[in-house]
């Protein structure tokens, strides 16, 4: 198991590379000028000459990428043409945003679309069923930017129920950051007001986020229960007598929770690249709004930066994902 | 049960916070608006549209402009200003008021010198209007007392432009005292002002949350008697969004509205929309190189008698935007108000004939991606334009390439036409008049190989013009030069629609953007 865990790590290093190699490249290739969109219409050439100079853009290609590597190696990684921060401080601030959004949407996800996946598979074909396999198809084809307006539009502004964009209420300041999760910090800081008024406000944006994979993940838990209670095992546990709440989860719902499980990964890593737009109409402060920010302005050091991060967060969640089916399943065990 | 317990316990910490921020709302203002180009809050630094509205409140400068009028300088840190030709340079000399910053320290002669040698030494994106404009340096500034500050300008800068262009923010003037105690590695205090402020205007900043808002607490040292305590801005960059955070009274203006959503609020009670101008110009750039289709002047005057100015701007944006063919934008000293070229194909003909194309030609129009002037897709405006043009016979094939990519083949004369904005950097008809008329200056005329000597010398002779009259009459002779013979078609000048609650009063906004907060109430 350890030395499968360091193998994966070892090759979690490689894809990173891998990644660094692509989105360099990439950025070497699309059109437009970083020293301009840095600078704008008004910069005189000595100006852009200066800036090219002072961020190596006036060196060869092959040159900056090994500057960049050895940076990297430092970890650092470089620093935002457009913030004119280091990169790192930028991540820092942004990352406890996405994550906190994502993990909630998750979570929601999970708590909704698990429960309705066994119960639809209970009643297969009955009323509870066909509601659940209605609700999933509405929920994986609802666009994110529509759903958002609507809720916004219904259970904020008219019906007064939930607060609307942002992370905190303007009229509130934010605990002083120790995590860069709102919630925590204001625990720390023993602020019951922020941490009720972050609790409400994450509570439509996660849910916006995390409508899609709920979708997801009952129709996979309704597929996957389906097949396991179909199986001899079940079929002897249930003439043993066993009753029926542990037939469910003790024995269908361990079995059907593998490829559940891996779904469940795949969905994190979505959650996280397709907070995006959530974060955009949500005013929410996180990657997806910094990334967007930065690629529009050609900040490069930046899109790497959040691409590096992006890929790592996603290799380390399939590995993550791949050692839980051992904890799952002990017939699978990793040399 | 216990859920429920859970589910009541978070529903009262929720209440509970939304019960003690109604107590602040009624001193607080709320400003929603797209800031994600805020990247310092440092005067000497910050030459973005939102660090600009921002620092202007946390700063003051030596002079200003109030209300909407941008020609008239008023008094601020400095009461009176004498300009004196010296023969080899001009001295112009300010007396200051007797005012305090933020921290209480007085406002000295020191923190002006201070401020603009800063400036000038920071080298920030604004810095070339000190030191290319104004043509100042480190050591121009002198203080002669404490209360008296004296600058000393070459004769190949404009004193009139000087003066336009401390009004920007990177004339608001920076508590030495405190800032020098803040600089480390020779920076000035800059990595220190880029999130707190050190100034004598009517807000202090409270704290900067990057993407999230920015809170301005009044000044209570201020002689400004700001109305409101508490200044937040929000930062929304979606107009719903906008729309429904200013529908629920979370925030109390909304700077990006769509044009449809502008008209409705328009008519909702509950709502007003203040039309702000701009002193931004929506044009057409045409290269008038050897060898370019529109080396003919005559040509250029067939583009703008083909050009259909009207449906632009009332259609297209929606009429949040006025009608102009002149280079200096209305608002400013020496605008031209004529407007000769109506829609006129025939004529338009006729000119392509007399310049030996009868046929027409087929070229090239680079256009940005996103969004021009007045919110118009610039999509949108290069449809109507080529439908336009090819009434007369001109074929253009629209080639839409991210803003970077175009300004990278405009700045090398490259492009054939462009279709482009362009804002004045300070207040003055110079901010346009030289940089599209004065090919020596490398700017707009250079890029459109547009080498007139007879405008440069106009625009170098009406910049340096001391006297107001003359100069009017100079500008005159330079617009109207262009109007015949300049490489542009000049296609609109943009209002910028602000959707305010109907609480909310005394706001107004100039066309360089600036907000004084102080003066706003609800």
């Amino acid at each position: 198991m350890l030395n499968y865990t360091i193998r994966r790590l070892f090759f979690v290093l490689f894809v990173v590379w891998g990644v660094s190699l692509a989105t360099f490249f990439i950025s070497q290739v699309v059109p437009g000028d970083p020293a301009l969109a840095a600078l704008g219409d008004k910069a005189t050439d000595e100006m852009i000459a200066n800036f090219r100079v002072k961020n190596g853009l006036d060196q060869p290609v092959y040159v900056q990428y090994f500057t960049y590597i050895g940076r990297l190696l430092q970890g650092d990684l470089g620093t935002s043409l457009r913030t004119g921060r280091p990169i790192l401080d930028d991540l820092r601030d942004f990352f406890p945003g996405t994550l906190e959004l994502s993990a909630t949407a998750l979570l929601i996800a999970a708590l909704l679309g698990i429960p309705a996946g066994i119960l639809a598979a209970l009643n297969q074909n009955k009323a509870p069923d066909v509601i659940v396999r209605l609700l999933a198809l509405l929920g994986g084809a609802t666009p994110i930017y529509w759903l958002a307006i609507l809720l916004l539009e219904f259970l904020h502004n008219k019906l007064r129920l939930l607060p609307g964009p942002g992370r905190l209420d303007a009229y509130l300041i934010a605990p002083p950051r120790v995590t860069g999760f709102v919630g925590l910090d204001a625990l720390f800081a023993g602020d019951w007001q922020v941490l009720g008024d972050s609790l409400m406000h994450i509570i439509l944006p996660a849910f916006v986020l995390g409508a899609f994979s709920s979708a997801l993940l009952a129709r996979m838990t309704r597929a996957a229960m389906l097949e396991t209670l179909s199986q001899d095992f079940i079929r002897t546990a249930r003439s043993k007598g066993v009753a029926e709440t542990r037939v469910v989860i003790k024995h269908a719902l361990r079995n059907a929770f593998l490829p559940v499980l891996t779904v469940l990964g795949g969905v994190l890593g979505g959650l996280l690249s397709g907070a995006v737009l959530t974060e955009t109409i949500f005013s929410w402060p996180g990657i997806g709004r910094y990334t967007t920010d930065a690629a529009i302005s050609l900040d490069f050091p930046a899109v790497m930066g959040v691409t590096l991060l992006a890929g790592m967060a996603y290799s380390l969640i399939n590995l993550f994902t791949d050692l839980l089916y051992a904890l799952f399943d002990p017939r699978i065990t990793y040399a | 049960m216990r859920k429920q317990i859970g589910a009541v316990v978070i529903l009262g910490i929720g209440l509970l916070a939304v019960g003690v921020a109604q107590n602040s709302r009624s001193s607080t203002l709320v400003y929603g608006g797209d800031f994600s180009d805020l990247i310092s809050l440092d005067p000497g630094i910050s030459y973005e549209f939102s660090g600009g509205l921002i620092t202007d409140n946390l700063y003051e400068t030596l002079v200003k402009f109030e209300g909407e009028d941008l020609s008239t300088l008023k008094p601020s840190i400095a009461t009176r200003w004498t300009t004196k030709d010296a023969g080899d340079a001009w001295k112009i000399t300010f007396t200051l008021r007797n005012q305090k910053f933020s921290s209480g320290n007085p406002v000295t002669a020191d923190d002006v010198v201070y401020t603009f040698d800063r400036a000038i030494a920071l080298k920030g994106n604004g810095s070339f209007l000190f030191d290319e404009v104004a043509n100042i340096k480190i050591g121009s500034t002198k203080a002669i007392n404490k209360s008296t500050v004296e600058v000393t300008l070459p004769k190949t800068a404009s004193p009139a432009a000087f003066l336009n262009l401390l009004t920007f923010n990177i004339g608001g003037i920076v508590d030495s005292v405190v800032v020098k105690a803040k600089a480390v590695n020779n920076d000035y205090g800059s990595a220190w002002l880029k999130r707190n402020s050190a100034g004598s205007g009517p807000y202090v900043l409270n704290r900067w949350d990057q993407n999230q808002q920015v809170v301005l607490d009044a000044n209570p040292n201020s002689r400004l008697l700001p109305k409101l305590s508490r200044i937040i801005l929000r930062e929304m960059k979606e107009a719903n969004t906008q729309k429904i955070a200013l529908e629920s009274n979370e925030i109390d203006i909304a700077e990006n509205l769509t044009p449809d959503m502008v008209k409705q609020k328009a008519a909702d009670s509950k709502f007003n929309v203040y039309k702000a101008d701009s002193l931004r110009l929506q044009y057409l750039g045409m290269n008038t190189g050897a060898g370019s289709p529109f080396e003919d002047a005559k040509v250029r005057q067939a583009v703008r008698w083909a050009l259909d100015q009207d449906s632009m701007v009332n259609v297209l944006a929606g009429g949040n935007a006025r009608k102009v063919q002149t280079i200096i934008p209305a608002g400013l000293f020496g605008f031209n108000a004529a407007t000769p070229y109506s829609v006129n194909p025939e004529k338009a003909k006729a000119l392509l004939a007399s310049a030996g194309k009868p046929n027409g030609f087929e070229f090239e129009m680079l256009v940005p991606q996103g969004s021009c002037a007045a919110g118009v897709p610039c999509s949108d405006l290069a449809a109507k334009i080529q439908s336009d043009l090819a009434k007369i016979g001109l074929k253009a094939n629209i080639k839409q390439i991210v803003q970077s990519e175009l300004l990278g083949i405009y700045r090398a004369q490259k492009a054939q036409m462009v279709l482009v904005g362009w804002s004045p950097d300070f207040p003055d008809p110079d901010g346009n008049a030289t940089p599209m008329s004065d090919y020596g200056a490398k700017s707009l005329a250079w890029r459109n190989a547009w080498n007139n000597p007879t405008a440069s010398k106009l625009a170098q002779q009406a910049a340096l013009e001391t006297n107001a009259t003359k100069r009017a009459a100079l500008y005159k002779q330079l617009t109207e030069l262009q109007l015949e013979e300049g490489p542009f078609a000049i296609l609109y000048q943009p209002k910028v629609p602000v959707t305010l609650s109907a609480g909310v009063k005394s706001y107004l906004r100039n066309a360089q953007g600036q907000v004084r907060f102080e003066k706003i109430s609800k």
